[in-house]
């Protein structure tokens, strides 16, 4: 897609290139690294976000091994670990995906406009 | 085994209002994208619906509520890993895969590295872990029919394949969207509603966490169980029994694991008999009407019927080592704590169900009918509202199994709890529109994964092996046939298979479906997409171990089932056990290991990566795509 000959019909990137996305499509040093910032900014953002979530998960095993008392923990009469993970889990998954779809939209324009 | 009007009503009406609503939506169904992608015409909404109603397989509906009956907390791993997969496909994968335009995990695989040898390795990962996740579908569809209707499990296995393949072959992708988004409504309703019902009937959240600790599961209603020559039974407290004829049956006591009532908890999902019993060490005892069934294990000598009456200890079957219900509630009980390494294995657990939903092939499938990444995204949030909203139900019905329904465990069938329990209610109008409801959601279960599976399945066989190896020239309408026909050939062996894996536990071959997939098609999705270094030869030899040993040490396991001397040696080394059950903490860093090693050893990334990461990364707007499959 990148590799058009001069003279080939132009698609519609073409119809909208300003310089940033021509070094862009031309793949130069330039259109190198602003595709690494672009790439290292979501990375990292969905990594951070990951991190969370996993360590919420890996954490409760833990704190079973060394705290027994954990599983004799209760609230209203159920066990807090069952509520914990078996209820608490969905709403934080919940939000943490809507919190990346917002940042990762945002990231995206950002780049959009930067470039156009 | 109730044989329920309601419930045989309820999965014909389902039959129907699947099969109806594939072929009405048939006539959508003209080209090969209408066919692959369903045109992407279909709105994030009823995509969202469709994948959620395509995920929630059998081992959702049924599987978790039967295991979390038989091994208490451990199990919660499984909805919220099943779940949890589903943030990280939307972090890592949804994006940038729809944007590569990459259909299938071959499409990635060919597309990324320029190697169509490659592209074989990964169709024929994709066949394996298609076919394990077929079959436990299959095997619902057999338990469920039969607990329905008292049909042989070969029937219904028959029934589930006819309506499915004719879904899928006529209708097509466009087809069981409509039906699958279809199909997660009836499952939500299903397994809620009952769910809540039955809270209120039985009046209390507490339940069964109210028993004291140590507290015996007592029979609620009088049981008949039948018997046969070999059955092992654990007794976790003694118990009066009635038998019709004079029957004796051999006695261990327990061993010192008789207070967490758990002697080796076998592998996940604990299908393999967990105690070993040396006959000649038996106490040979005999029963003539009454007698005592002492604490301990106990292996019957004859076929009988046996009457327990209510309010007795219920007795466990082969399936689900005895445990007292205080360690059934708390963490590391029969499952993890069985194994010996408790973290090890849970640890292991977490990681192949987490890591391994994104390398199942009929998921991604689904985010290439979006039209861009944006939608992409906004359809896996979606998905995780549904999910999150669908897999808080299953372990209630589970737990409220173990204090209402515990003749099950003597019957060994756990697996059918969410069928049976709505029976509890009486046999009045609600317990049976409940029991055709369930019946119904368990129907939409197995069949709406089935119809994605074969999608996958027969998109991999016409789409690759026919469409690309055996004739590169064929046109769309001979590739739209190869399609029909695989899906077709591939539900067939599905049904085949299915018949095999009778004794297998439902959540058992889908584990292990999710252990190769985190060990094969993750890393290779992840660092794939992520990291512009990797070469072709790391990423094949790190697919081919990892999915390689993955299934080997799978089959390992299934083998010991049936061979003593393999099952001995495992006993000894119990770590080597854990880990040949459950791979994924070995095979998946070693995959990636492989991967980067490999890559960092012989830098030779593929030509073009820089054009494949800008596709893979910069934003639609910037006007930079292609389509693997054109409108």
């Amino acid at each position: 897609m990148s590799q058009q000959l001069p003279g080939a019909p132009e698609g519609e990137a073409e119809n909208s290139a300003s310089t940033g996305l021509l070094e862009f499509e031309e793949q130069t040093e330039v259109g190198e690294l602003y595709l690494k910032a672009l790439m290292r900014r979501q990375g990292r953002l969905s990594l951070g976000v990951a991190l969370v979530f996993i360590g919420f998960l890996l954490v409760q095993p833990m704190l079973a091994w060394w705290w027994p008392g954990w599983g004799a923990l209760r609230i209203f009469g159920i066990p807090v670990s069952w509520l914990v993970l078996g209820v608490a889990s969905y709403p934080l998954l919940i939000w943490l995906g809507s919190i990346y779809v917002r940042r990762a939209e945002e990231v995206d324009d950002e780049f959009t406009d930067l470039l156009s | 085994m109730t044989s329920s009007t309601a419930a045989v009503l309820g999965l014909v009406a389902m039959a129907v209002v699947s099969l109806g609503a594939g072929l009405f939506a048939r006539r959508w169904a003209r080209t090969t994208s209408d066919f692959m992608v369903a045109a992407r015409a279909v709105p994030p909404r009823v995509n969202a619906a469709a994948i959620s109603g395509e995920y929630l397989s059998a081992a959702s509906f049924l599987g978790i509520a039967g295991l979390v009956m038989q091994f208490g907390y451990d199990v919660l791993w499984y909805p919220v890993c099943y779940a949890g997969g589903y943030l990280l496909l939307l972090l890592f994968i949804a994006g940038p895969l729809r944007r590569f335009g990459a259909y299938t995990i071959p499409d990635f695989a060919e597309g990324r590295f320029d190697s169509p040898r490659f592209r074989r390795l990964a169709v024929i990962l994709v066949l394996i872990i298609g076919f394990f996740y077929a079959l436990p579908q299959m095997k619902a569809a057999g338990l469920t029919v039969q607990t329905a209707s008292g049909l042989p499990y070969g029937v219904g296995i028959g029934i589930v394949a006819v309506v499915v393949v004719a879904g899928v072959v006529g209708g097509g992708m466009r087809g069981i969207t409509f039906v699958q988004s279809l199909q997660f409504a009836v499952k939500l309703f299903a397994i809620s509603v009952p769910a809540f019902l039955l809270l209120i009937h039985f009046s209390g959240t507490g339940v069964p966490f109210a028993r004291g600790a140590g507290g015996l599961e007592r029979l609620t209603t009088t049981t008949r169980f039948q018997v046969t020559p070999g059955e092992l039974w654990q007794i976790p407290g003694n118990t009066e029994a009635h038998v019709a004829h004079p029957t004796s049956f051999g006695w261990q006591k327990q061993k010192t694991a008789a207070s967490t009532g758990a002697p080796s908890a076998g592998f996940e999902g604990g299908t393999s008999p967990t105690v070993t019993v040396n006959h000649s060490h038996d106490h040979l005892r005999r029963l003539e009407g009454a007698g005592q069934l002492p604490r301990g294990a106990i292996t019957w000598r004859s076929t009988d019927t046996v009457t327990i009456v209510r309010g007795q200890p219920a007795p466990f079957g082969s399936e689900t080592p005895a445990s007292t219900t205080a360690s059934w509630i708390a963490p590391f009980g029969p499952l993890a704590g069985g194994t010996g390494h408790p973290l090890l294995f849970t640890y292991s657990l977490i990681l192949a169900i987490l890591l391994g939903t994104i390398g199942l092939p009929h998921i991604l499938v689904r985010f290439y009918t979006n039209p861009d990444a944006k939608a992409s995204r906004r359809t896996a949030l979606l998905v995780l509202v549904l999910l999150g909203s669908f897999y808080i139900w299953p372990p209630v019905l589970g737990a409220l199994g173990r204090s209402y329904d515990p003749s099950l465990y003597g019957t060994n069938l756990t697996d059918a709890v969410v069928l049976i329990l709505p029976s509890q209610l009486g046999a009045g109008w609600l317990g049976q529109i409940l029991s055709a409801v369930v019946a119904a959601g368990a129907f939409a279960a197995f069949s709406s994964t089935l119809s994605g599976l074969l999608v996958s399945l027969g998109g991999a066989l016409g789409h690759d092996v026919y469409g690309r190896w055996l004739r590169p020239s064929a046109g769309p309408t001979a590739r739209r046939r190869a399609f029909q026909l695989s899906a077709l050939g591939a539900g067939l062996a599905a049904a085949a298979l299915g018949l095999l894996v009778e004794q297998f536990d439902i959540s058992v071959l889908v584990g292990w479906a999710f252990a190769i997939a985190a060990s094969s098609f993750f890393p290779l999705l992840v660092l794939g997409i992520w990291w512009r270094r990797l070469t072709t030869l790391g990423a094949s030899v790190g697919v081919a171990l990892g999915g390689g040993i993955a299934t080997c040490s799978i089959i390992t396991t299934m083998v010991a089932t049936v061979s003593s001397p393999l099952a001995a040696f495992l006993a000894q080394h119990s770590s080597l056990a854990v880990i040949l059950a459950q791979p994924a903490i070995v095979t998946v860093p070693l995959a990636f290991g492989c991967m980067v090693g490999i890559s960092l050893l012989r830098p030779t990334p593929p030509a073009g990566v820089s054009a494949k990461m800008v596709q893979l990364h910069a934003p639609e707007l910037l006007g930079l795509r292609r389509e693997y499959i054109p409108d």
